[in-house]
């Protein structure tokens, strides 16, 4: 960089007169600081929302899902043809098979909807069922233990070692007394909390041999579930797409994406639509830089011709402008885009205020600010202002020199 | 050698709804080493002519040639030729307030070559030639208007310019410090052969020039050295 320019950065921060403390540089420092943590605010809990969901659907669930393609279950059979085509998969982290069927659960009079899954709790999951129960304990050793979502329980009001009745129409007989449907005692062993409010209001876990003896799929199952290894999860559509083909359609096979794809595409045009919004603030901080430019330009018009009288060129004289205002700017936005994390940390840490998780699915607010998210807001932010100061940095070429000295 | 040569140099300026001749006409040869004195009433246009000479304004009409080459008045490398060939002396120092008496001396030299400890060390120089060295770190408004001026006059010399042009230098000064300015203007001269053209009211400093010029009614008349004896 040119060491003139430099050297009157340099004049300017160490200057006994302290402009940049100055009223209008100050508001125009703040101005900046307040958009660009705005919209570091947004984007991180956007982002945060967008990954927490993301992660906790992926917790919860496997990555890929088989059903059987005739609207039927799956059976030993498949499970072993499957096992052989699925063995050489250098793709897959872990399978496994699971019953998934509705179901009431009552207590005391009170009676709720769940979704039953029976799962091989022995066995390493494929899913993260065992992360989850966060009271309690996740073995369903007795065949009459369950575990239950924690809002589910919450509103039975049924507590670890209660006892309350699983009853299925699936499965019903008819008697001389009339329908009876199949019911079952359990007993709650541990608490489930994803964090997912759907999940954490529905979700009751049995033992794999249990579900399928109260739901008579003896050898049978609803579906295999896999896990995919990391780098391969975010290919998780196309690897279906190519596992359906070669199992010439047999099977449904389902990914993650097919499911939550729609969801994502939505939360990320969300954040698109919320980053232009309020890149408009930055553009209304940007119109503070203009005055503070223009009321600069004019208290050190007598300098700018006594420069220019001494040889000084308009584009010196614009550049160490310019690269002062860029100075400034690039530390008020990072102080900006740090402020707004350290103020997005806070929401994510308080308990005051909190996500209707009926509505959003979480109800924790969580946050995350990736470097790509921090390169664009700061990209975003300079050239705004480096654009909106274009006009009055222009007007040093029209000061003449004879106007000044006179 | 024949440094600076005008040739029919004219000026004008809107006032209301007409304008108003300041400069007819002027025609003027500086020549290597001289030292000249403009003088003439306030708002005779001194002022204006050595603007005009320092390429700091636009004549209507004429010519300005400086070492046989016609200096465009519009050119855009003006600065440069500004920078290294003319020097300047205001009436009001035009100091820049930020920095010290060295680095306002040191900073055409520092604009034309980038290299500050280069350009300090001939300001050092200078500012021990004009006897203020040891105000060399004090910002312009620690300095007297005697010192601020002396500055003035180093920052000019400073890339060793062909010409020097002082427009009333002394005008904000008592005659103390009027006195020594022009002995150290007279002392530049005779020693490094330098080259000056005051515009001044003060007819002992004009005396003490080798021409004399008044400038009357828009034309520069010379002043014979008898004449200013009388």
């Amino acid at each position: 960089m040119n060491k003139i320019v430099l050297y009157f950065l340099n004049k300017f921060f160490k200057s006994p007169k302290k402009e940049w403390l100055r009223f209008d540089s100050i508001f125009m420092v703040l101005g900046i600081v307040i958009s660009v943590a705005t919209l570091t605010i947004a984007l991180a809990i956007f982002e945060g929302y967008e990954n927490a969901l993301k992660e906790t659907i992926l917790n919860v669930n496997s990555h890929i899902y088989i059903y059987n393609g005739k609207d039927k279950n799956l059976d030993n059979s498949h499970y072993l043809e499957l096992g052989e085509f699925f063995s050489e998969k250098k793709e897959i982290k872990k399978i496994g098979k699971i019953i998934i069927n509705q179901a009431m659960v009552t207590k005391s009079k009170k009676v709720k909807g769940a979704i039953v899954r029976g799962v091989e709790w022995q066995k390493e999951l494929p899913n993260s069922y065992k992360k989850f129960v966060y009271e309690g304990d996740y073995k369903l050793a007795d065949e009459n233990s369950a575990v239950l979502g924690y809002r589910l329980a919450k509103e039975l009001n049924i507590k670890i070692g209660d006892k309350f009745k699983l009853i299925s129409p699936i499965g019903s007989k008819m008697t001389s007394f009339g329908f009876k449907q199949k019911e079952c005692d359990f007993e709650v062993v541990g608490l489930y909390k994803s964090g997912m409010y759907e999940y954490d209001s529905k979700y009751l876990f049995i033992d794999f041999q249990k579900a399928a003896e109260f739901y008579d799929m003896q050898n049978q199952f609803t579906m295999l579930e896999m896990e995919l290894k990391n780098e391969f999860i975010e290919q998780a559509d196309l690897l279906s797409y190519l596992w359906d083909n070669e199992l010439e359609q047999k099977y449904q096979i389902h990914s993650w994406i097919d499911f939550n794809g729609n969801l994502f595409s939505l939360l990320a045009m969300e954040k698109w639509v919320i980053y232009i919004i309020l890149s408009f603030l930055i553009l209304i901080a940007s119109f503070n830089v203009v005055s503070a430019i223009s009321t600069s330009i004019i208290k050190r018009k007598k300098e700018i011709g006594i420069l220019k009288t001494f040889g000084a060129s308009n584009e010196m004289l614009i550049k160490i402008f310019l690269i002062r205002i860029f100075l400034i700017s690039f530390i008020a936005v990072s102080l900006g885009q740090l402020s707004g994390f350290l103020l997005a940390k806070f929401i994510s840490w308080q308990n005051f205020f909190m996500l209707k998780g009926e509505v959003y699915f979480l109800d924790a607010i969580h946050v995350d600010f990736s470097i790509i998210s921090w390169i664009i807001i700061l990209f975003t932010a300079l050239i705004l202002i480096m654009l909106s100061i274009i006009i009055p940095l222009k007007n040093i070429n029209k000061l003449r020199i004879i106007d000044i000295i006179k | 050698m024949k440094i600076l040569e005008v040739r029919n140099l004219k000026k004008s300026f809107q006032e209301g709804v007409g304008r108003i001749q300041v400069l007819e006409n002027i025609i003027l040869e500086v020549q290597a080493g001289e030292k000249i004195a403009i003088t003439g009433e306030s708002g005779s246009g001194k002022s204006t002519l050595l603007h005009l000479l320092g390429m700091l304004d636009t004549p209507d009409s004429g010519e300005i040639i400086y070492s046989r080459k016609n200096i465009d008045s519009k050119n855009n490398r003006l600065n440069v030729f500004r920078n290294k060939k003319i020097g300047f002396v205001f009436q009001a120092h035009y100091l820049l307030e930020d920095f010290t008496a060295e680095e306002n001396v040191a900073m055409p030299m520092f604009i034309a070559t980038q290299d500050m400890k280069r350009s300090k060390r001939k300001a050092h120089e200078l500012l021990k030639i004009l006897n203020i060295l040891e105000r060399k770190n004090h910002f312009p408004n620690q300095l007297s208007g005697g010192e601020q001026q002396r500055v003035a006059i180093a920052r000019a010399l400073i890339n060793d310019p062909e010409i020097v042009f002082a427009d009333e230098p002394t005008g904000n000064l008592d005659s103390k410090h009027s006195d020594e300015l022009i002995k150290y203007v007279i002392e530049l001269n005779e020693k490094r052969g330098q080259t000056f053209v005051i515009a001044t009211h003060d007819k002992n400093i004009a005396k003490q020039m080798d021409k004399h010029y008044n400038l009357k009614d828009g034309k520069l008349y010379l002043v014979e050295k008898s004449s200013q004896t009388e």
